[in-house]
């Protein structure tokens, strides 16, 4: 019995370092809940052999992988109620690992506080450099807001920038040569600082929404049976 | 994706003998099937196993189970507390709250004439023998 007892604090100890990151509380639960789940089992059973006990762990499932969803749901839970953009962008971005769906909302998310980050650090460095941030009308109809590298040939502007009919960079597009026009002067700084926020409480509104769908949609595997593990165990 | 769900072992054998949509369909009523397992009462997490798998088909992962229990309770749908049952070791029970009880009602209303609009659609495929004449 006693080995049985060692095997089971091997396995709930293999789970708790498995749940890291996980909070505290939350973790202790977790194994908690799963140490007398196992010892139900025992219990149960009239003769417990190393084979039964290793099928009773096959059952409740590997701890690295049940750690793994258990951090998953711990993440997106937080995020359905978080502002943080770390928080949300780190959901997201597990949500990617799973699905193309989460992909696009990963990319969605880190796009939209990308641009609430440019907004906000030009509208920052405009009193630095007045006559290098802006947002600049360069050749081909190519609306920029950012930092000019102050050449005419050869012009690239770093921050967001859009030309038609549908190209989009948040970073530069490629270079163009001729004249480029500043348009918003020292009303960039509260323009940006406006359009920063715009961004940035848009993004955590739509992450979150996109986030909460997810989790409502969210199916979990219909994993080794039950029925299968009994049969296993010959407790069928 | 089948090959890498079974290598993590998140497949069962049904599962992977199975059609994706079978699947699918299982893994849709999943929820629905653990709280109308908590209908009757309060139940311990080996208990709802159980009653799920005399269902069958509804067999599912023991570790999935609490993750299903632990985002019911964080979409306030079931309460749960540890109850010290004698056995040695506490036990965590599971009931429906009243937003539980009324998801339920509403799901099974749902589920009901679901079923009941399907079975009549496939009435004339169950209810007959196959007839391979018939296509000829």
């Amino acid at each position: 019995m006693n080995n049985v007892v060692e095997a089971i604090d091997q396995y709930c100890s293999r789970l708790w370092k498995a749940l890291h990151k996980v909070p505290t509380p939350e973790r202790d639960e977790i194994v908690r809940e799963v140490r007398s789940h196992i010892l139900e089992r025992v219990e149960a059973e009239p003769n417990v052999t190393e084979d039964i006990l290793a099928g009773i762990f096959r059952a409740v499932g590997e701890p690295g992988e049940l750690a793994s969803e258990y951090r998953t749901q711990a993440i997106l839970s937080r995020a359905t109620r978080s502002r943080s953009p770390w928080l949300l962008l780190r959901a997201t971005m597990r949500w990617a690992a799973s699905s193309v769906g989460g992909v696009v909302a990963f990319l969605a998310t880190l796009v939209g506080y990308g641009c609430a980050v440019v907004f906000v650090v030009c509208a920052l460095l405009k009193p630095v450099f007045p006559s290098r941030i802006g947002l600049w009308l360069a050749p081909e109809q190519t609306l920029s807001f950012g930092y000019w590298n102050g050449r005419l040939s050869g012009t690239e502007i770093y921050g967001i920038s859009v030309r038609p009919p549908a190209s989009f960079a948040l970073g530069t597009l490629s270079a163009t040569d001729g004249p480029v026009r500043e348009l918003l002067g020292m009303w960039l700084i509260p323009v940006g600082v406006l359009c920063g926020a715009l961004f940035f409480v848009a993004t955590t509104i739509v992450a979150r929404w996109l986030i909460r769908r997810f989790v409502r949609r969210k199916s979990w595997d219909v994993s080794p049976s039950y029925a299968n593990s009994l049969a296993q165990n010959g407790r069928a | 994706m089948a090959e890498y769900k079974a290598s993590r072992g998140l497949l069962s054998s049904s599962d992977e003998r199975s059609e994706p949509w079978e699947a699918q369909l299982r893994k849709g009523s999943l929820e629905m099937a653990i709280l109308a397992s908590l209908w009757t009462g309060k139940r311990y997490g080996l208990e709802v196993l159980r009653s799920l798998d005399g269902s069958g088909r509804l067999a599912l992962a023991e570790g999935t189970l609490y993750l299903i229990l632990n985002r019911l309770k964080n979409d306030g749908l079931v309460e749960s507390k540890w109850v010290d049952a004698g056995t040695g070791h506490p036990r965590k029970y599971y009931w429906l709250n009243k937003t539980g009880r009324h998801r339920l009602r509403a799901m099974a209303r749902f589920w009901t004439q679901f079923s009941s609009d399907l079975n009549a659609l496939l009435e004339p495929v169950t209810g007959q023998k196959e007839d391979t004449s018939a296509n000829e």
